[in-house]
């Protein structure tokens, strides 16, 4: 086995694994839950699961030219509660989120509060125990939960995103603490998203975006897709009255019920954004009804939610039961793309 | 017993560039005005503009504005910025 390089991260002692948490609360290293505290041993499993020397750099935050070492990025990831097997996933999302057309510095520090939704597809998700069905946006699966968690600990301490700090989120959302989920791609009859966004079938990867909070719909009261995917699309058109109406971005999460249904009447992933891209449009004197009158201007100028169909992410996931599904708007428009990046590429060939 | 444990902080900091030596006058100077392309910073800008021209006797007055407001400002805006004495970079909101 070659040496393995040694780590440079500054040490610090602490009495017990509680009082090192407690020392982690103090500094301000935290998003307020507990960590693990991140050994030498602990932070080395993460990189030799990933193939990655401590000094590997991930990317480059491209405003104040900060570098994101794997060694610094495996540390917040076991504070995070990560095990090993999940780091490579972790190391992909910040891998993603530091090319350039994510826009790192803006969406991680604007008052418009966005979180990073990782989403992942391939093999990985089943190897590492990710949860694509019941509860898939929230609790309960330690890997959904520490992987995003992960990625909220990478930007608090490695680029000092720390509330009131350079992250002036006026008010953020839930998914800021964590949001990761993955495609029930075995429940699924459709293309899964990373495949339709580049990678190739059979590899893992990830795909990261810059989103609002979800806005949570439901429709039990049809057996047509059209009318089903009315539903999304009038939820993306309040999102765009009420929150931004400049185009970028959605994520659809599709649960099984709704999902069965679009897929019975023969609709793959891309009949689903053709007709979500023609839905999903107001016009700007619509903002006249919701208080934004003074800005309306031009009654007929209309405006998409969506640049284009592609810029909708269709994600199979959710529990068997329910005719709900959910709508993830971006965090401002097309400033920030969606990035999907595939999982354990080599650094260094 | 007890632990060693890793500091999760970015320690390697690019060292920030030095403040540069402040203006002892700003009568005759060029100052740029940085916009970074809100809708509220150009009324902001205009009174600054104001004030500097008025009350300061500055010569001239480059206005710029970013063309995204999220993002950096492009590398050859900032080169054109060079050329002032001082720059005023103002964010609205």
């Amino acid at each position: 086995m070659l040496s393995s390089p040694p780590l440079r991260s500054r040490r610090l002692e602490a009495a017990d694994e509680l009082e090192a948490n407690e020392l982690y609360q103090r500094n301000g290293w935290t998003d307020g839950l507990p960590i693990v505290p991140p050994t030498e041993a602990r932070v080395r499993a993460c990189l030799e699961a990933a193939g990655m020397t401590p000094d590997a750099v991930l990317g480059t935050e491209p405003v104040r030219q900060r570098l994101l070492t794997a060694e610094k990025v495996a540390v917040n990831a076991v504070m995070a509660g990560c095990l090993p097997d999940y780091f490579p996933v972790v190391a992909a999302a910040v891998q993603a989120m530091c090319e350039e057309p994510f826009l790192l510095h803006g969406a991680t520090a604007s008052t418009g509060g966005s979180a990073p939704v990782v989403i992942v597809n391939g093999p990985v998700r089943r190897a590492i125990g990710m949860n694509a069905t019941d509860n898939a946006l929230a609790n309960g699966a330690r890997a959904n939960a520490t992987i995003g968690r992960a990625v909220r600990l990478v930007l608090v301490n490695l680029l000092g995103c720390v509330p009131g700090g350079l992250d002036r989120s006026t008010l953020g959302h839930p998914g800021k603490f964590t949001f990761c989920i993955a495609e029930d791609e075995e429940g699924s009859p459709w293309v899964p998203l990373a495949e339709e966004r580049g990678i190739p079938r059979g590899a893992s990867a990830v795909t990261v975006m810059a989103c609002a909070p979800p806005r949570q719909v439901m429709n039990e009261w049809t057996t047509d897709p059209r009318e089903i995917l009315e539903t999304f699309a009038a939820e993306m058109r309040a999102n765009m009255l009420g929150y931004s109406i400049w185009s970028g971005n959605y994520v659809l999460v599709i649960p099984k019920q709704l999902r069965d249904l679009i897929a019975a009447a023969g609709w793959q992933k891309q009949e689903i954004r053709d007709y979500v891209y023609r839905a999903a449009r107001v016009r700007r004197a619509d903002w006249q009804r919701v208080g934004k009158g003074r800005v309306a201007g031009g009654e007929d100028v209309e405006f998409a939610a969506l640049g284009s169909p592609d810029d909708l992410l269709v994600v199979a996931a959710g529990g068997p039961a329910g005719g709900f599904g959910m709508v993830i708007p971006p965090w401002f428009g097309s400033k920030s793309r969606a990035v999907t990046r595939a999982i354990g590429l080599c650094l260094e060939c | 017993m007890p632990i060693i444990v890793l500091d999760p902080t970015a320690e390697s900091v690019i060292p920030a560039a030095g403040l540069a030596p402040p203006l002892t006058s700003l009568s005759g100077k060029t100052i740029g005005l940085l916009d970074n392309g809100k809708v509220n910073v150009a009324p902001f800008l205009d009174h600054v503009e104001a004030i500097l021209r008025m009350e300061h006797g500055v010569a001239a007055v480059l206005r710029r504005r970013k063309p995204n407001m999220s993002a950096p400002a492009p590398a050859e805006l900032l080169a054109e910025l060079t050329a002032c004495d001082a720059v005023v970079s103002a964010v609205g909101d």
